[in-house]
């Protein structure tokens, strides 16, 4: 029996019907509530009114996006969070996976524990915390004083390059540890004696962290930076908790802070709702990542 | 089982459903939403005792949600017509009023169908909730603005409360800068991102981001440019302590280290709250702004209930609103002395709590003031795009911080609404 089915030719395999009775019940829910929410919000991407008073307006909307500064700003806002906290989080988390993968190194569990440790926090806790400790006359700014590393407050909340800096510290902090586990996973797998074999081969240190460790990794590093990357484009609880303005209208001074997520958020929540808009700006997030996932695979692929 | 004992069993349980279902219609469930437990769910509780004296069927439960949240979870339940998640009344935030009378047609139940009196209420409040000749909310708490000082700094910086009374925003910025030098502290707190003060300013001078039509109204504004010049000048000088979203702010005055606060009559109770401070604090009008048509008086956000069109017991609650806060003068006295609201029922003005003098304010009449502001306040057209205009202020203000032209700050003002509002 269980020979005949493996036997069986590839077409009947998508014709069987026990095999999508199996399927059916994950199948269904996943059209219900995963493509059906979907393509409802690809047509209302083409709708556009006040409220509920939707009408189709073709690419009216798509039109809009390039007049409207405030996308714009929150476009460049995600993209130069993108590049600049990415690179530096994924660095840090393979530095300190390597760091903490050596069995010399003492107490090494309770590194490893306070480095992951962050990413079990719930996003909205940890933001309300971080923007009581860097308001201006929070916890840090109080040590950074004493300890004379500033003259005067720094002014995180109030201006617009240290209140970016501020984001990026936050997700730096929270997500660091996250992408670290993959890392020391991954490191775990690979067979030391490699290494060893390098070392009497008499490979330095630096060499055989850029010609084995990393290119070993490349699997792993891409993943990272696919799920980072995507992670940053819908970056939304750090900014709607640490820099928004109390009536939740803008992000940070002159919207240094303000993310696409965040837009769609205010376009559907503070403003006057423009669903259809905000169903549009959402499609622009979706094709983004889309883009730069394919261009991330395209850079990693194997060149044989 | 047999046939017959299947059907008798069947016919009890009906029976039974029915009684409970009857049972149920006679204890009416009003639910409403609102989001401030020291003010207006306090003010709720007292109004649901006051109605369920006359009409004990009745059973007012309050969801305490913060404000945020009630606005939320009210514009998804409306998009996804989830009527059954709604609460029969809401609390609106003025400024957002419209927004959702025009953006969800027939979802709010008009107020003026069930015999509401409206020519009793404040002008300005029943403009804001009309929609097509129909008014739909019941005014509630207004937001008429004062300027709260602390006599004791003011006094130090070789200033009298007199000295207060009809201030220019230049001699406020003087006196700001006495109190710091003679005191140490500063004399307001600030959200240099918020745009609270632009809008008490700019209705001071009968003004809004949008004329009566509800067309953007920016460029040649002069009341929203003798607000942002104010902005300005308060920015550059030096005379605030910046604060950092709502609780920062509120904690500027509260502990005593700012000299003063301007902003809407409800931060009373907050005010009140700091028991160690009684007696040192005044009230004074806000001070004048160099437009035409300026006045001391303005409105910093107030609320009303609104109830909805969807709710099996609208009729019940819109009875409720009327007999509480539309008729009901003596509520009015006590939600004024104890949560400091003051409403928005004109008849209330002439209630004893009124006039009585308040020792927290060294026996000052404050409510007289107030509710003579409140006849004051001109009254504007919040539009339905009241937050997208905040939000483009809001940008050009570290701009102006920094130095640069109030003309260019509205220009840009201008050109981010206009793609906004469509």
């Amino acid at each position: 029996m269980i020979t005949a089915r493996q036997s069986a030719p590839p077409l009947s395999r998508a014709i069987n019907v026990n095999g999508w009775l199996f399927v059916a019940p994950a199948l269904c829910l996943i059209i219900l509530f995963l493509a059906c929410p979907m393509l409802w919000s690809l047509w209302m991407s083409f709708q556009k009114g006040k409220g509920m008073n939707l009408t189709f307006a073709g690419f009216d909307n798509i039109i809009r996006l390039w007049h409207d500064p405030v996308f714009l700003k929150a476009l460049g806002n995600t993209l130069l969070f993108l590049l600049v906290q990415v690179p530096i989080m994924l660095c840090l988390a393979l530095l300190a996976a390597v760091t903490l993968d050596d069995p010399k190194l003492k107490f090494r569990w309770l590194f490893r524990t306070a480095i992951i440790l962050p990413c079990v926090t719930s996003l909205v806790a940890y933001s309300v915390l971080f923007r009581s400790m860097f308001v201006e006359d929070g916890l840090i700014n109080q040590v950074l004083l004493a300890l004379h590393i500033a003259s005067k407050p720094v002014p995180w909340m109030t201006d617009p390059f240290w209140s970016r800096a501020l984001i990026v510290i936050a997700i730096t902090w929270r997500w660091t540890g996250y992408n670290m586990i993959f890392y020391l996973a991954a490191l775990q797998n690979i067979d030391k004696s490699v290494f060893e074999a390098a070392r009497v081969d008499g490979v330095p240190a630096y060499a055989r962290f850029l010609r084995l460790t990393v290119p070993m990794l490349k699997p792993v590093i891409l993943f990272t930076t696919v799920t980072s990357t995507i992670g940053t484009l819908q970056l939304f609880d750090e900014v709607a908790n640490i820099t928004a303005n109390a009536a939740g209208t803008s992000a940070g001074p002159a919207n240094a802070d303000l993310t696409l997520s965040l837009y769609i958020y205010q376009l559907t929540f503070k403003f006057m709702p423009s669903f259809g808009y905000a169903a549009t700006v959402s499609w622009v997030i979706v094709i983004l990542v889309a883009i730069l996932s394919s261009l991330q695979f395209w850079l990693a692929r194997e060149k044989d | 089982m047999n046939a017959f004992s299947k059907f008798t069993l069947g016919l009890t349980v009906t029976t039974a459903i029915t009684f409970a279902g009857t049972f149920a219609a006679d204890a009416k469930d009003i639910t409403v939403w609102c989001w401030d437990p020291n003010f207006n769910v306090a003010i709720m509780k007292e109004a649901a005792a006051r109605y369920g004296k006359t009409h004990p069927d009745i059973n007012v439960n309050i969801v305490d949600l913060n404000k945020g949240d009630v606005e939320q979870k009210l514009q998804t339940a409306l998009a996804s017509n989830a009527t059954d998640a709604l609460p029969d009344i809401v609390l609106i935030e003025d400024y957002g009023a419209q927004k959702y009378l025009q953006s969800f047609p027939g979802s709010f139940e008009a107020l003026s169908d069930h015999g509401v009196d409206y020519s009793g209420m404040a002008p300005y409040k029943v403009q804001l909730m009309t929609l097509e000749g129909k008014v739909y909310g019941m005014p509630f708490d207004s937001g008429v603005t004062g300027l709260f000082y602390r006599k004791d700094y003011i006094e130090a910086a070789g200033y009298k409360p007199e000295d207060m009374q009809s201030l220019t925003w230049d001699k406020y910025i003087e006196i700001g800068k006495a109190v710091e030098e003679k005191t140490g502290h500063k004399m307001l707190g600030m959200d240099p991102a918020d745009g609270g003060l632009i809008r008490i300013i700019m209705q001071s001078t009968g003004k809004w981001y949008f004329d009566m039509d509800g067309n953007p109204n920016i460029a040649g504004n002069e009341g929203l440019k003798a607000a942002l010049t104010v902005e300005q000048k308060l920015l550059q000088s030096g005379i605030y302590k910046p604060a950092s979203g709502w609780s920062d702010w509120v904690s500027k005055f509260t502990s005593g280290d700012v000299a003063s606060v301007i902003t809407g009559v409800w931060i009373t109770g907050t005010v009140k709250a700091q028991k160690d401070q009684a007696g040192k604090w005044g009230v004074a009008p806000i001070p004048m702004a160099d437009a035409q048509g300026a006045t001391n008086a303005s409105n910093l956000g107030g609320s009303s209930w609104y109830v909805l069109a969807s709710s099996p017991e609208k009729n019940e609650a819109a009875d409720f609103l009327n007999e509480i806060y539309g008729k009901d003068v003596d509520f009015y006295q006590q939600i004024l002395v104890n949560q400091g609201a003051v409403g928005s029922l004109l008849a209330a003005r002439n209630g004893d709590a009124y006039s009585s003098a308040d020792d927290f304010f060294g026996g000052d009449k404050i409510w007289q003031s107030f509710s003579n502001w409140l006849g004051q306040v001109p009254a504007v057209n919040y539009g339905i795009f009241t937050n997208e205009a905040d939000a483009a202020v809001s940008a050009q203000l570290p701009a102006l911080a920094s130095g640069g032209s109030v003309d260019d700050a509205i220009k840009a003002i201008d050109e981010q609404v206009k793609t906004q509002i469509q």
